[in-house]
């Protein structure tokens, strides 16, 4: 298990790369409906940022699960390699 | 490819060296520092963020070529075209891209109504995939295989033709990347019905099929290049449909810009290239003939496979140059003597050995040439010099080289300089122009009268109206010409076709013969008669052939139509381009009056009195050899 924290303060950056805005800031409840850029293409590039952030690769239903930041970070506390 | 950042604090860095040049409205800066940091094969996450800041460039201050693409697929291709207009960009074209709704690839193109039409593509691209080839072979039936490949491709020839009957533009087509799967195993090579033997039929069939106005786009080999097993990821297929992994998406997006700039004309003509250490090891200077690395040992093998590398494309028409910095005798000592030489002087347009800087001989390379310096590529193991050229001739193409010869061929073959669509004559045969060009340039040294040195040429020329046999090479011609090119009018095949099939346009092709060979198929003019005037539409020419008189010979023969079309004059117009200020007072050369100047655009005239005296040339009409001879009596 990684710390929570930890890995909420490095998706920030990966959400803050991924849709080059600096004033973004993750909480659990976090959806696409709170960040504009946040769509269905943009979603692929967020996932295989995350991917590579955290050196794991996600399956193709759970590509399609994490809809808020609280289920990515539900995930990646579990699978991240790095 | 270019060096990938060696960290990610490097990309952070460059994407906000990029977005405050931006910031500052200096988006060529902008647009030079992602280049710096672009490389096809580097994380799709990397590219996709180089993308998004290319994205917020103002393009209007690039001088980008605009161009339309229309895109077709049963597959996500989103974020490949992201990629593909950032690619484009670096290759000089700002691209509007229209996506046809998903997997409506047939529905699309025979709907006069779609919006594909009214999007009015330059480029229509079927982007399929293996996924499109829908052909179920089994071994009960192994005969009707050829049958059923032919009518799925007879499909497409009928798609291809819709869409060019619909807009004139150049249609790309996908062929199908064979999947690294297959039940078969290794017997799947053996027996016809197989996955693998279909799809590679397919790509075969499709390939034969390709027309004028068709090229294919081979993913295939991209797919073989990258590694089967990384260019598909089943994830992203089964999750969002996307074609072929985010690690394929780079490496094909660079490839498809570079197709599309060889279709438009962009791809580069000319390789020059350093001597000591790039041809051979060492230095000839230094450690003379015997001592160089050439045909021996590991290195000296790798230099020789390099120099036949380089051989190739000579022979498929590329022009090789050389700029050294050392005696030219003695830089020319290993091409006359060394026995593991490949390339010979012969095959060199232009030998520059001498103790300047290198960006001036290469401009004096491509003045000698004729040729843009954007048509250029240098090849120097020497970074201090790879250097130097990148900062005073910005548009000269200079890869990098590793160390180790034994990586040179795949370093420069990687970039995709040279692609090109079509193959002809000319290509082949385009160092033996530039060789005799040589030749002239010598003759001329010995006559003091310029008329004695035209006439001892003997020069024919053979001119016809279009065909289809010089079809391709007249559209190449056109597409590929920047500097004799009196409108900057660029034509696809298809659309040259349509023209010459209106009743009142000509569309003529000129050749040139002389005593030190053929020159080929170097000028077209598109002519088209309108109100009793022959207005010049199109007027191009090879430079290589220039001070001839050819154009004086070109000229009466347009004299000669505007009689056959019942016109009292001819009307030319210069419109500036940027690169064809060789032939803004080509029309007052030839004796037409100046009718009007809009901005540098000029528009000229020249009247057909009844009985026209003809312009004085050296050039003869192919079955009038001794009519030439009395006009200059």
């Amino acid at each position: 298990m990684h710390d929570r924290r930890v890995v909420t303060a490095r998706l920030t950056k990966v959400f803050r790369e991924t849709f080059d805005d600096n004033s973004i800031e993750l909480r659990d409840e976090t959806t696409a409906k709170d960040i504009m850029e946040w769509d269905s293409l943009t979603h692929i590039i967020l996932v295989l940022a995350v991917e590579q952030e955290f050196g794991l690769s996600l399956n193709a239903a759970e590509i399609g699960s994490l809809e808020n930041v609280g289920k990515m970070l539900d995930l990646l506390v579990v699978k991240a390699t790095r | 490819m270019q060096k990938e950042p060696s960290m990610v604090q490097d990309l952070d860095r460059a994407l906000n060296a990029a977005k405050s040049a931006i910031s500052r409205r200096e988006s060529k800066e902008a647009l030079r520092i992602l280049k710096g940091i672009s490389d096809p094969n580097s994380h799709f996450v990397a590219q996709s963020r180089i993308t998004k800041v290319f994205a917020s460039l103002d393009c209007g201050q690039l001088d980008l070529k605009p161009i339309r693409i229309a895109l077709l697929a049963s597959a996500t291709i989103d974020h490949f075209a992201d990629l593909l207009r950032f690619w484009l960009a670096l290759d000089g074209f700002a691209a509007n891209i229209w996506i046809a709704p998903y997997d409506t690839i047939a529905a699309t193109i025979l709907d006069e109504g779609s919006s594909l039409y009214s999007f009015r593509p330059d480029i229509t691209w079927i982007f399929s995939t293996y996924r499109d080839v829908r052909i179920h072979a089994n071994p009960d039936d192994a005969t009707s295989i050829g049958g059923s490949i032919n009518d799925l491709v007879l499909e497409y020839k009928k798609l291809w033709a819709k869409v060019q009957s619909q807009v004139h533009c150049v249609v790309i087509h996908n062929n199908a990347d064979v999947p690294a799967e297959d039940a078969f195993g290794n017997f799947a090579r053996q027996a016809a019905w197989t996955r693998r033997n279909v799809l590679h039929r397919y790509n075969l069939t499709l390939a034969e099929a390709a027309q004028a106005g068709v090229v294919i786009f081979d993913i295939d080999h991209i797919a073989s290049t990258l590694g089967r097993s990384r260019w598909t990821d089943w994830r992203y297929w089964y999750h969002s449909k996307h074609p072929f992994s985010f690690e394929a998406h780079g490496p094909v997006a660079f490839h498809a810009a570079r197709l599309i700039s060889s279709i438009k004309g962009h791809a580069r003509k000319c390789l020059v290239l350093d001597l000591d250490n790039t041809l051979w090891g060492g230095v000839i200077g230094d450690d003379g003939l015997p001592g160089i690395e050439l045909g021996n040992g590991p290195a000296g093998e790798a230099f020789v496979d390099f120099q036949r590398y380089i051989l190739a494309l000579k022979e498929r028409g590329i022009i090789l140059a050389v700029c050294s910095k050392n005696d030219e005798s003695i830089a020319k000592e290993p091409f006359e003597k060394h026995p593991d030489m490949q390339l010979r002087l012969s095959d060199i347009a232009v030998f520059r050995a001498n103790w300047e800087s290198k960006a001036e001989n290469i401009r004096e390379i491509a003045r000698v040439l004729n040729i843009g310096l954007e048509a250029m590529v240098f090849v120097d193991d020497n970074p201090a010099e790879r250097d130097l050229v990148r900062q005073f001739l910005p548009t000269v193409a200079v890869p990098d080289l590793p160390e180790d010869p034994s990586g040179f061929v795949q370093a420069v073959d990687g970039h995709c300089y040279f692609e090109t669509i079509t193959f002809s004559t000319e290509d082949r045969d385009r160092a033996n122009y530039y060789r005799g060009n040589a030749a002239r340039t010598e003759l001329l040294a010995s006559f003091s009268d310029m008329a004695d040195y035209l006439r001892s040429l003997q020069m024919v020329s053979a001119r016809g109206d279009m065909d289809v046999f010089h079809l391709p090479r007249m559209a190449q011609l056109i597409n590929k010409s920047n500097q004799f090119h009196l409108t900057g009018t660029r034509y696809s095949e298809s659309e040259l076709r349509d023209r010459a099939a209106q009743p009142n346009v000509a569309v003529r092709f000129f050749k040139l013969e002389d005593k030190f060979g053929d020159n080929g198929l170097i000028s077209v003019v598109v002519l088209e008669a309108r109100n009793g005037q022959l207005i010049v539409d199109t007027w191009v020419m090879s430079c290589r052939v220039l001070g001839r008189t050819m154009e004086e010979f070109i000229c009466n023969d347009m004299i000669e139509t505007a009689r056959r079309l019942d016109c009292h004059s001819i009307i030319g117009r210069y419109v500036p381009s940027g690169k064809n200020k060789l032939v803004c007072e080509l029309y007052e050369r030839l004796g037409f009056s100046l009718v009007e100047d809009h901005q540098g655009a000029t528009t000229w005239r020249l009247g057909l009195k009844r009985e026209l005296d003809q312009l004085n040339t050296f050039v003869a009409p192919t079955s009038h050899l001794e009519q030439a001879d009395l006009q200059h009596a």
